[in-house]
């Protein structure tokens, strides 16, 4: 049982967290914008090195910055990168047929991790040098009651800071005027518009509400993996792409559903669940996230949860 | 003598019209994983590369052409290879392929592009036993690495030597990384040891904890066959921070500064890995040194000395050929690397371009080893046992 929970459940939460994260982004793109953006991959390898980048810079004046604050000028430039993507890449396509903005933002995904090759070279960077050892609080307390629950510092920030930042995202949609303008873009852009709603400005907060879900998955990712590479982004790319469409493509909180199923699958199936031997071998731990993909395109194309998209 | 130089003149010529252009270069492709997941290991290798070429060039070119290698990216990656060589091949109209890195990639470009279109690969560093098989009927596939075959058991024969008598076994789930897992694991339990759990992984994943806790039954040493970049340090790491495992052994592939600079040198007490390598008494290999040291080429690094000897074998195969023919270069490659010959040594480009031009026999002999293709295109070699020893991996070799 404890090995259950602390090498596969808790794994498996925190793969979630940065699927869901990632999510968010994609489906909001495809809620407001209909069209799948290749290029969001990108957008959080780009903020995971952008973090990287001012953390190194601050090491070299003498001060050791946390990740997540190194994150906050990152958050910004990514964001400014997004809607500056958006504006001379996208808007252009904004009457023409979805392909053509989902192939241009397949060729802004080759560009920015090309452009981000030629700035800091294709090697893998040490994002976190070093091992992460359990959390020696919380095992000394959970050993006193019988359960050693091993989890790294590391894990506790991604998850609490995945929680932190959906409770924000639920505020904003649910709440704020700029949240209700969204909801009413996405169910009818034509409609919201002759009402009064400011369409461009609405995308624009689309891009800084995925940019920063981004930014926060690809630091929260290379916190995890505690290195930095050019595809990074891109690998998780299709597993954020099954989390979106498992959770109905278009509704961030199935998003949010779906990135956690997707990565707690990922880890439990390797679970020996029967007998010794893992259920499914761990090599094909990937194939699960398009297998849940393709059954769930095939059985219930809409996602897991029925009702309005938001 | 005046009908004989007619003669050669006029087939060189008749050669040149059927190769269908006559350039002003002589052209081989260049295909390197110069990104993915090993590209510390490949930069070094992209170097000697280009030594070789410079060290011809100033020496005389080949076939009183400047020789240029044009280079590709292969990503290491099955997909990219094909389209970087399919490039090479048709658009670059190259002679002949140095490269790709990986055996997965090798294979792939092998299958697809090069062999169908009868153009010679030379891979520098592809060492996968499945390479030596994959060819019927055709004899275009070549490498200047040895086969894993033997390295499986060099580092069979090491773990048990080490006192190691149970080990869990994870590769990548690639051509190259499963098949010397498979030869390892063999060997291993035919020597008497045992593999307590084997199981395949799914690189590039964020978190390998399952796995590790899947493999963890009873030993602490865990046979790791993975590239650093995509998958091995991540797995070292999660075995590490678990607890699971902390003794490894394993290639090539893992075999780079960034696996001790990431996990930390002080958590690598226990890590073995094995690479081909050189015998630097070998006046081949003091040869190579001085030219690769001159230059700043870190000559012993894994698969640098043989990414030169392909280079350099791949020229004076052309020269030999006597023409910008590809299909006789398969066969001009064996005559120069092979015995029996006057022997060539890294850097000798212009004995090799005169003793060619006489048409005596020559053989390579570089700093990888002696470069004697045997009939499936392979080269014996040797191999050596790297550990961390003050911050940086320290090589010595097996006898």
């Amino acid at each position: 049982m404890l090995e259950f929970v602390n090498f596969y459940f808790i794994p498996g939460l925190v793969l979630g967290c940065i699927y869901a994260l990632g999510a968010i982004g994609v489906t909001l793109t495809f809620g407001i914008l209909r069209f799948a953006n290749f290029a969001h991959g990108e957008v959080m390898m780009v903020g995971a090195f952008l973090t990287w980048t001012f953390m190194d810079f601050m090491t070299g004046a003498g001060l050791a910055l946390h990740p997540l604050v190194a994150a906050i000028p990152a958050v910004v430039i990514a964001i400014g990168v997004s809607v500056f993507v958006d504006r001379y890449f996208y808007r252009p396509f904004r009457k023409s047929s979805p392909i053509i903005v989902v192939i241009a933002s397949f060729g802004m995904m080759l560009v920015l991790r090309s452009l981000v090759q030629v700035i800091w070279g294709p090697n893998q960077i040490t994002f976190v040098k070093g091992i992460a050892k359990p959390n020696g609080a919380i095992r000394e307390a959970t050993s006193d009651m019988g359960m050693m629950i091993l989890v790294p510092d590391k894990h506790l920030l991604i998850m609490v800071g995945t929680i932190v930042i959906m409770l924000a995202f639920n505020y904003i949609l649910t709440s704020t005027r700029m949240g209700k303008a969204m909801r009413a873009v996405s169910d009818n852009p034509d409609l919201a518009r002759t009402s009064g709603i400011n369409v461009e400005s609405v995308i624009r907060n689309i891009w800084v509400i995925g940019g920063f879900c981004a930014v926060a998955a690809g630091v929260f990712l290379a916190m995890d993996t505690q290195f930095i590479e050019s595809t990074m982004g891109f690998r998780i790319l299709l597993p954020i792409f099954a989390a979106a469409i498992l959770g109905g493509i278009g509704r961030p909180f199935g998003a949010v559903a779906g990135g956690l199923i997707i990565g707690l699958a990922e880890e439990l199936v390797a679970y020996p669940w029967i007998g010794d031997a893992p259920l499914i071998s761990p090599g094909y731990k990937s194939g699960i996230a398009f297998m849940i993909m393709v059954v769930m395109l095939i059985v219930r194309p809409s996602g897991l949860f029925r009702g309005k998209v938001f | 003598m005046r009908v004989m130089k007619r003669i050669l003149f006029g087939s060189l010529a008749a050669a040149m019209l059927v190769a269908g252009s006559a350039q002003a270069q002589v052209k081989v492709g260049n295909a390197m994983a110069v990104t993915g997941p090993i590209p510390d290991l490949v930069a070094p290798m992209v170097a000697a590369v280009d030594l070789a070429a410079k060290h011809i060039n100033e020496q005389g070119g080949v076939l009183g052409e400047s020789y240029e290698v044009v280079r590709a990216d292969s990503a290491c990656d099955p997909s990219a290879a094909v389209d970087a060589v399919t490039k090479l091949i048709n658009v670059d109209q190259v002679l002949g392929i140095l490269g790709p890195v990986c055996s997965g990639a090798t294979i792939a470009q092998a299958e697809s592009v090069s062999i169908p279109a009868g153009v010679v690969t030379l891979s520098v560093s592809a060492s996968s036993p499945a390479i030596t098989s994959m060819e019927s009927g055709t004899d275009l596939v070549f490498r200047a690495a040895a086969s894993d075959a033997y390295q499986g058991v060099a580092l069979a024969d090491l773990t048990l030597a080490s006192g190691i008598k149970e080990i869990a076994v994870s590769y990548a789930n690639d051509d190259y990384n499963a098949a010397i897992a498979q030869v390892f694991a063999k060997v291993y339990e035919e020597k008497g040891g045992k593999v307590v759990a084997m199981e395949a992984h799914e690189p590039n994943k964020a978190s390998y904890r399952s796995e590790v806790q899947t493999l963890s039954k009873g030993t602490n040493a865990l046979a790791l066959f993975a590239y650093y970049g995509s998958s091995g340090i991540t797995i070292m790491r999660n075995a590490l921070e678990t607890g699971a495992f902390d003794t490894f052994i394993g290639a090539d592939g893992m075999l780079a500064q960034e696996v001790i600079d990431q996990i930390g040198a002080e958590n690598l007490g226990n890590a073995t890995f094995t690479t081909s390598a050189s015998d630097d008494t070998t006046d081949a290999y003091k040869a190579w040194q001085a030219l690769a040291e001159a230059a700043g080429v870190p000559a012993a690094d894994p698969f640098v000395p043989n990414s030169y000897d392909a280079t350099f074998m791949m020229a004076m195969a052309i020269e030999k050929a006597g023409s910008a023919d590809r299909s006789k270069i398969a066969a001009a490659l064996r005559e120069v690397a092979n015995a029996p010959g006057e022997v060539i040594l890294p850097g000798e480009w212009a004995k090799a371009k005169k003793l060619i031009g006489e048409g005596k026999d020559v053989n390579y002999v570089g700093g990888a080893g002696p470069q004697d293709f045997d009939a499936n295109g392979d080269v014996q070699g040797s191999f050596s046992k790297n550990t961390v020893v003050g911050g940086k991996w320290s090589a010595t070799l097996i006898k």
